[in-house]
């Protein structure tokens, strides 16, 4: 089956460039032209990820990201022409899992979706445990204490990539590699946002790890 | 002196003297002591005191530099002192003058007149025998003296000397109680024997009771019975003192709780013309700092109030301009955001189009094809120049910001060295790290550090000429070095200057060829300014140039020193260099270091610094 993905941008040469290039690389792409109506294509057309421009008339491409965000763990990719700093990491707390900046090659982009559509590989029936989080890798599923936390796919992926060598410090490009699919080194940024995002989820107190701790200097490593 | 009769006595005076010299010996003695002992005690005391006093001397010191206050209140306090004493010297010297001066007419008139009624007396005297003239001379004498009466008298009375010595002349000399000739001054006595009939006077002190007083010596001469007599009359000038010390006692008083009034008065004017002065210093401090919206509290109409208006103004046009700067800037910060967006977003449409069609370059004829191979390229070109400018308008609007983090600056580096192997390779040149070190831990911004040093370090391939490429680091207790060493075509130190400007090429020729938006080092000149640290370079033709990082080891730190020389030490040993490692340079065994003033890239001084750069390398030239 192909994959489906939802192609909110308002620049419409863009918008048919990347469907032709989608296309070409066998995915089945939906497009939305405007912001304000994206929440509602998402609903109907059902897609398997979603590329987003930051920039959006209507209604603001951060908006849609967290509105997405609010239904669903589909994963999301920004489309963004502002490398600066804050607009990408204002993107990636809204809820994206990933960026590709503007101007990408046809490739870099084909990679990027592909990266996140990795089709979950059959995983063994494994608990893993890091500090008092029970994180169940068959059932996609993550408590504490009896509780269920809800985590994106990318930030279950992240988790589960610590908890599996408690005994490693992983570098950020190393994660970038193992989690985001980076085959060269990429904006660490990515790594910073969504450990922050995933110690908001799962910490007792964000500001004093006990989960993924920081490594200084080095990366992060779970906690024990 | 002695009598021949009284030498059994002089023993006993010698055994005397000798033991009074003793004992004065002993007193000698025992007074050195005890003023040693004072002297011992005062000093020790200073010595005590000495912190102290100095202590408050310096801070009196102090207060007088900083407080225009202090300064003026004690000025105003000495110099009111100063002219206090001036008046009240002068107004007790003008009572006592006039007071004196009274005194002194009443005197002599008075003592003119009695001096005649005594001679008159004497004149008119018709006694013979002895008791008689002494009781005459008496009780004239006497009736002078005027006892009871306001003014009070006293009298020396003493025949002249040196004067055939009559035979009835039975009065030698006479004087009021406690009184002797010796109360008048020799000068008066000498003017009073050697004058004729002039009356003459003197100021001199007498005994009165059991203490001194000031008087007034009014000296004559009379004559009775032949002899010439001197007859002083002493005017007790007693009470005249005691107005006067009155008088001065309310000068000192006065002056006293008047200086002590200007003080205050000084104190309150000062403080009242100070305090807005110091108020207006505080809020041009303010202002210094940052806080615009501070401002003068004006009152009135007065110079002040004028200050603080004008004052006001000045802070409101300085906060006006800065605001617009500050909106320039971020309108800046907007269009070249906007700029950004508005141009990436159609070139990544051309961006993907032209590879699409490159991709299918194969089945294009010939003149299609090589026009995709053309779009792609140019369209590759355009992109990083894009992106290039976007970069460089982010550093002109302020809005780059440094993310710093502690990072091991071996795993950037690793990751610089695994990118630009491929480029290597193809060059044939080879990178090859030197370090002591396993570890350096570094607070920077490692995308912006990455940039750099990638930059750096193709830049090295790329005018390498295929020979080795030495990457080395090193780091002291504050910095940490990484120099990018090639042994190609080299650069002069004029070149070496300019490397960091932007859109400058050393070989315009070579240009077209090598590629690159000519604004890659000036972003790594940007991005090593923003981490407080210096980006220098050196060349020379022939023998390759050598590139050198050096960053603060925590965020915001100084350099004072680079732990690398810029020059490359295998410069001086003879052979070609070609397959040597780049020697290390430990900081402590380093003789000199250059780093102050070589090319500081993206510095002020970067254009400053040429000279010392170009001298070095034709040193090194001639080694």
């Amino acid at each position: 089956m192909k994959a489906r993905i939802l192609v909110v941008d308002d620049d419409e040469a863009l918008a048919e460039m990347i469907g032709i290039v989608l296309r070409n690389d066998g995915f089945d792409p939906v497009f939305c032209a405007d912001g304000g109506q994206a929440l509602d294509v998402f609903r109907s057309s059902r897609p398997d990820l979603v590329l987003l421009d930051l920039m959006l008339p209507g209604s603001d491409g951060i908006e849609v990201c967290r509105q997405i965000r609010g239904e669903s763990d589909v994963p999301i990719v920004m489309l963004t022409a502002k490398s600066d700093t804050s607009d990408v990491v204002r993107g990636l707390e809204s809820g994206a899992d990933d960026y590709v900046p503007k101007p990408f090659k046809p490739a870099e982009l084909v990679a990027r979706v592909r990266a996140r559509l990795r089709p979950g590989e059959q995983k063994a029936p494994e608990t893993l445990r890091i500090a008092d989080v029970t994180i169940d890798v068959a059932g996609h599923m993550v408590t504490r204490g009896g509780e269920r936390i809800s985590l994106t796919p990318l930030e279950f992926d992240l988790l589960v990539a610590l908890a599996r060598k408690p005994w490693q410090v992983f570098t950020r490009e190393l994660l970038l590699e193992q989690v985001w699919g980076y085959r060269h080194a990429a904006d660490t940024r990515l790594v910073n946002v969504h450990v922050q995002r995933l110690r908001s989820k799962i910490e007792r107190d964000p500001e004093a790890p006990e989960v993924v701790l920081t490594v200084r200097g080095v990366g992060y490593k779970a906690g024990s | 002196m002695q009598s021949p009769g009284s030498h059994k006595q002089g023993g006993t005076r010698m055994t005397d003297a000798r033991r009074l010299m003793l004992l004065g010996r002993i007193w000698t003695r025992r007074a050195l002591i005890l003023g040693l002992r004072v002297w011992r005690l005062v000093v020790t005391a200073l010595r005590h005191l000495r912190p102290g006093l100095r202590y408050l001397w310096k801070s009196l010191l102090r207060r007088w530099r900083r407080s225009l206050e202090f300064r003026t209140v004690m000025m105003t306090i000495v110099l009111s002192v100063v002219s206090f004493a001036v008046v009240g010297a002068y107004l007790s010297n003008q009572i006592a003058n006039n007071l004196f001066q009274e005194r002194l007419t009443q005197a002599e008139s008075e003592s003119r007149y009695y001096v005649k009624q005594v001679q008159d007396t004497f004149d008119g005297a018709q006694v013979n025998d002895q008791s008689s003239v002494i009781t005459l001379v008496y009780d004239t004498l006497n009736a002078v003296e005027g006892n009871g009466s306001v003014i009070q008298r006293r009298y020396v009375f003493e025949a002249l000397p040196e004067q055939n010595k009559p035979r009835n002349r039975w009065v030698e000399s006479r004087a009021s109680d406690q009184l002797t000739v010796r109360v008048i001054p020799s000068e008066l006595r000498k003017a009073v024997q050697e004058s004729g009939k002039e009356q003459y006077w003197a100021s001199t002190e007498f005994p009165v009771g059991n203490q001194d007083h000031p008087g007034i010596a009014v000296g004559n001469k009379v004559t009775f019975n032949g002899t010439v007599y001197e007859l002083y009359l002493l005017y007790d000038l007693e009470n005249a003192q005691q107005t006067l010390d009155q008088i001065q006692n309310v000068l000192w008083a006065g002056g006293a709780a008047l200086i002590i009034m200007i003080g205050g008065i000084a104190w309150y004017v000062t403080r009242n013309v100070v305090s807005p002065v110091s108020h207006a210093a505080v809020v041009s401090e303010k202002l210094a700092a940052g806080q615009l919206q501070e401002r003068m509290v004006v009152k009135g109409e007065d110079e002040v109030a004028r200050l603080g208006a004008s004052f006001n103004h000045m802070a409101a046009s300085l906060q006006e301009q800065i605001t617009q700067l500050a909106t320039l800037s971020q309108m800046q910060q907007r269009f070249v955001s906007d700029v950004s967006h508005e141009l990436r977003t159609p070139l990544t449409t051309v961006r993907m189009a032209a590879e699409v069609l490159f991709d299918a370059r194969e089945n294009f004829d010939p003149i299609n094809r090589r026009s995709a191979e053309l779009l792609y390229n140019q369209v590759e070109r355009f992109q990083s120049l894009l992106s290039d400018l976007l970069e460089i308008s982010r550093f002109d609007a302020g809005a780059a910001v440094l993310e710093a983090e502690p990072q091991d600056i071996f795993q950037v580096i690793g990751q610089v060295i695994e990118g630009a192997a491929p480029v290597a390779e193809e060059y044939g040149s080879e990178l090859r790290l030197t370090s002591r070190n396993k570890s350096i831990i570094v607070e920077m911004d490692s995308r912006r550090i990455d940039r750099i040093l990638r930059n750096l370090v193709l830049n090295a391939v790329e005018h390498g000429e295929g020979k080795p490429v030495h990457i080395s680091v090193a780091a002291n207790h504050e910095a940490v070095a990484v120099t990018v060493r090639d042994h190609g075509i080299g650069m002069t130190p004029a070149e070496a200057a300019r490397v960091f400007d932007r859109f400058w090429r050393a070989d315009p020729a070579r240009a077209r060829t090598t590629g690159g938006s000519g604004l890659g080092l000036s972003i790594a000149a940007e991005d090593t300014k923003l981490h407080n640290g210096w980006l220098q370079a050196w060349g020379q033709k022939g023998a390759g140039s050598n590139f050198r990082l050096t960053l603060p080891l925590k965020k915001g730190g100084t350099i004072v020193k680079s732990p690398l020389h810029l020059e490359p030490h295998d410069l001086r040993l003879p052979g070609t260099a070609a397959d040597r490692h780049v020697l290390l340079v430990d900081p402590q065994e380093s003789p000199a270091d250059d780093g102050g003033a070589s090319t500081a890239a993206g510095s002020p001084e970067s254009d400053a610094s040429e000279g010392p750069d170009a001298r070095e390398a034709g040193e090194a030239g001639r080694a």
